[in-house]
């Protein structure tokens, strides 16, 4: 019997054939095979038009091809071969392919069509699935075998339903049954949205700006009890007492009248008559300034030569420890820089004799000293060689000599503790860019506050000289320099360190001032 | 220069972000304790008043110091079109006198803040860092034990990556694509603009939660 041999292939050759009888009509209608061949009909037609089409056009130019052309009609194609193969699905059950005759046409398709052989990969594989399952079964009869696999099967199925189960519990619970936002999440009521930007706004105005954190400036004194990084980042180094490490800075900040006040009391004494409470850093300052102050100090920032050793050596190991503590960072820091940047060669000769001349005490640390600074400063700290240098290093420089300047006599015996030509050279540094370049910044006195030794220097502040010098340099010198050291308070402003210098130099003249080291005096 | 992005999430969900972090990133989470400096210059160096950041590390035994600088954005219709912000930055390791250091220069203290969270450290693409902070403000000078959270029920949530001037393209995308995993839970954006909730939080941080078949979206 001949049967209806529909083929809903690609290569769509809808035959129909007309069958000597036919079909059940139920069976007909079911098969809708009326429509199936005019869709199989449409496509063949559909094809061919394409192929017609796109083959001249492929063949003569070949980069003419418009694929998304192409692949449009393509896609067309492909659904109403869907569509098709759908309709044939239905009853394909129930028929079988049986060619009747084998011709050239379909001798090569008709073995692969009919065999039920499975392809070898999926050949092996059915193999080694089954090898798996009934490997432990084969020992039993079949039954048994069959009863097992079955059991097997209904519990892969019950775990496979439970699964899903569980995913589409899940998802409707927590609303996420599709991919888009779902909808059934109840919007946040206006009021809570106008909270919630409130509080972001707070909040990253508070990370980004730090709107909301600034204190007051009345309440911005330090606690009596610092947290323990913070001791450590505010100590002075220097003994200042540790619950109120703005001691020394405020003791800058003073008043004009403060530092020379505390130029006159020793090191012990701690008392400073500025209304910040400073500290003694001032103490040792000597009036060593004095017999100097002719040179003028709102000069040019020559570094005079060094007055006559006035200080005792008491007060030079007073001070030296005073100065070394605090600046300590600073100095090598500092002079590191000055070490880098200066270029000219090293002290003055006459720095040498004078160095050893005053420093009874340091000695040993000021001949490691000395011979450092040689090779690294330049005699002459002349104005040229301090203008030349970099303004900005000159002026940290300045503010680090400054405060140096008010330690040295503090931190005079410390600075063996450190490379001499660090803790030279940060104070040449700090004199140098303090008379050459801190002119506009630092008022005169400050510069004329060279370190130099005590000697008669005909040069600029000699390293060496320069280390005595702010060893021995206090009242003024040092409220002004502490005052820019420790800005604990940020006071600022070199002016007002530049007002307690010169008013420390003038008092410098007092004889009990001994202490005071020779201020640096502009060169005549 | 780095490329960064913030967020807020609510306190109640920082739990859930961590999981999904942790999840993400693949390295264990590191705690976060910060207490940030920041520093004003004053009028004798410069017309124009620079900021500076000293960052105290307080998570060790042994604080560290560091200090930062956060400069200018990147500007123009390109950098409009991004959704990271693009900044030069300049960082580096201090030791513990930097404070005095920049008293010294003449630099003030303008506000300070502590950050108590965790972070996560990883390379995915680019070197990725995500902090979760609790921002913390004192109402005294440097009291941290006294510290309150500026806004309680709310934290931070920061993305960043450093970048130079010829890859931020391909770190941009590395954090974006990396903040889309995050979408479920916070929207982040450039540090200026604000970013509201999520609506999905809290049905994503349920799921995250869960210790059932609870599926990152």
């Amino acid at each position: 019997m001949a049967t209806e041999n529909v083929q809903g292939q690609a290569q769509a050759q809808a035959q129909a054939q007309v069958q000597a009888e036919k079909l059940n009509q139920a069976l007909q209608h079911q098969l809708n095979l009326e429509g199936v061949r005019t869709r199989a009909l449409d496509l063949f037609n559909t094809i061919s038009r394409l192929l017609e089409i796109f083959d001249p056009i492929s063949r003569a130019n070949p980069n003419l091809r418009k694929w998304q052309d192409i692949l449009g009609q393509f896609s067309m194609v492909n659904l109403e071969l869907f569509h098709i193969v759908e309709e044939v699905k239905k009853v394909s059950k129930a028929f079988v392919v049986h060619p009747k005759n084998v011709n050239a046409e379909n001798s090569t398709i008709l073995p692969v069509m009919l065999s039920s052989k499975l392809l070898p990969e999926m050949e092996s594989e059915e193999t080694s699935m089954k090898e798996k399952l009934l490997h432990s079964l084969s020992h039993l009869p079949v039954s048994t075998q069959i009863e097992r696999l079955k059991s097997r099967i209904d519990m892969i199925a019950a775990a496979c339903d439970g699964a899903s189960k569980a995913i589409a519990d899940a998802r409707k619970a927590y609303g996420l049954g599709s991919r888009q936002v779902p909808s059934m999440v109840p919007p946040i009521d206006k009021v809570q949205a106008a909270k919630i930007q409130e509080q972001e706004k707070l909040l990253k105005a508070a990370v980004n700006v730090g709107d909301g954190l600034r204190i007051p400036g009345d309440q911005k004194h330090l606690p009596s009890v610092l947290p323990a990084h913070l001791v450590d980042a505010l100590s002075s180094g220097d003994g200042v007492h540790p619950k109120n490490p703005q001691a020394i800075s405020t003791n800058n900040i003073g008043t004009q009248g403060t530092a020379i006040q505390n130029s006159y009391t020793q090191f012990g004494g701690r008392s400073v008559p500025s209304p910040s409470g400073g500290t003694s850093s001032i103490d040792n300052t000597s009036a060593s300034p004095l017999p100097y102050a002719n040179s003028p100090r709102s000069g040019t920032g020559m570094m005079n030569v060094p007055s006559p050793q006035q200080q005792s050596q008491q007060q030079q190991q007073h001070q030296r420890q005073k100065l070394m503590q605090l600046p300590q960072h600073q100095q090598q820091l500092i002079s590191q820089q000055q070490l880098r940047q200066s270029a000219s060669p090293g002290l003055s000769q006459n720095a040498v004799p004078q160095l050893h001349d005053f420093q009874v005490q340091n000695q040993q640390k000021f001949q490691q000293l000395h011979g450092q600074h040689q090779a690294q400063f330049s005699q002459p700290q002349s104005h040229q060689q301090l203008q030349n240098r970099p303004l900005q290093s000159a002026h940290i420089q300045h503010n680090i000599g400054q405060s140096q300047m008010s330690q040295a006599n503090q931190l005079r015996s410390h600075l063996g503790q450190y490379t001499g030509t660090a803790s030279t050279a940060l104070f040449n540094a700090a004199q140098a860019s303090t008379n050459s370049q801190m002119m506009p910044n630092m008022p005169a006195a400050i510069s004329s506050q060279s370190i130099l030794p005590r000697m008669q220097l005909g040069q600029r502040s000699h390293p060496s000289q320069m280390l005595n010098e702010q060893m021995f340099n206090m009242g003024a010198t040092n409220s002004a320099n502490m005052a820019q050291m420790q800005q604990q308070q940020q006071f600022g402003g070199v002016l007002t360190n530049t007002q307690n210098l010169q008013q420390g130099l003038v008092n410098l003249q007092n004889p009990q001032n001994s202490n005071y080291p020779q201020q640096r005096q502009p060169q005549q | 220069m780095e490329c960064v992005v913030q967020g807020i999430i609510e306190a109640q969900h920082v739990e859930a972000l961590e999981i999904l972090l942790q999840g993400l990133s693949g390295v264990p989470r590191e705690h976060f304790k910060i207490h940030e400096l920041c520093l004003k210059s004053g009028p004798n160096l410069g017309a124009v008043s620079s900021e500076v950041r000293l960052l105290c590390n307080l998570e060790r035994p042994e604080p560290s110091w560091t200090v930062r600088h956060i400069g200018g954005a990147m500007r123009g219709p390109g950098a409009e079109q991004l959704s990271v912000l693009v900044r030069t930055t300049t960082e580096s390791k201090v030791s513990k006198n930097a404070l005095r250091f920049f008293y010294a220069l003449g630099y003030k203290l303008d506000h300070e803040l502590l950050k108590v969270g965790f972070m996560f450290h990883f390379h995915r693409v680019a070197l990725i860092t995500v902090t979760v902070t609790s921002t913390n403000k004192m109402p005294k000078l440097h009291v941290i034990e006294e510290a309150i959270p500026v806004t309680p029920g709310m934290q931070l949530v920061e993305v960043s990556a450093p970048a130079t001037a010829d890859n931020y393209n391909e770190v941009v995308a590395a954090v974006s694509s990396f903040c889309e995993y995050l979408a479920p839970l916070l929207h982040l954006s450039k540090p200026g603009h604000l970013t509201g909730l999520v609506p999905t939080v809290a049905a994503a941080a349920a799921s995250l939660m869960s210790k059932g078949s609870g599926q990152v979206l």
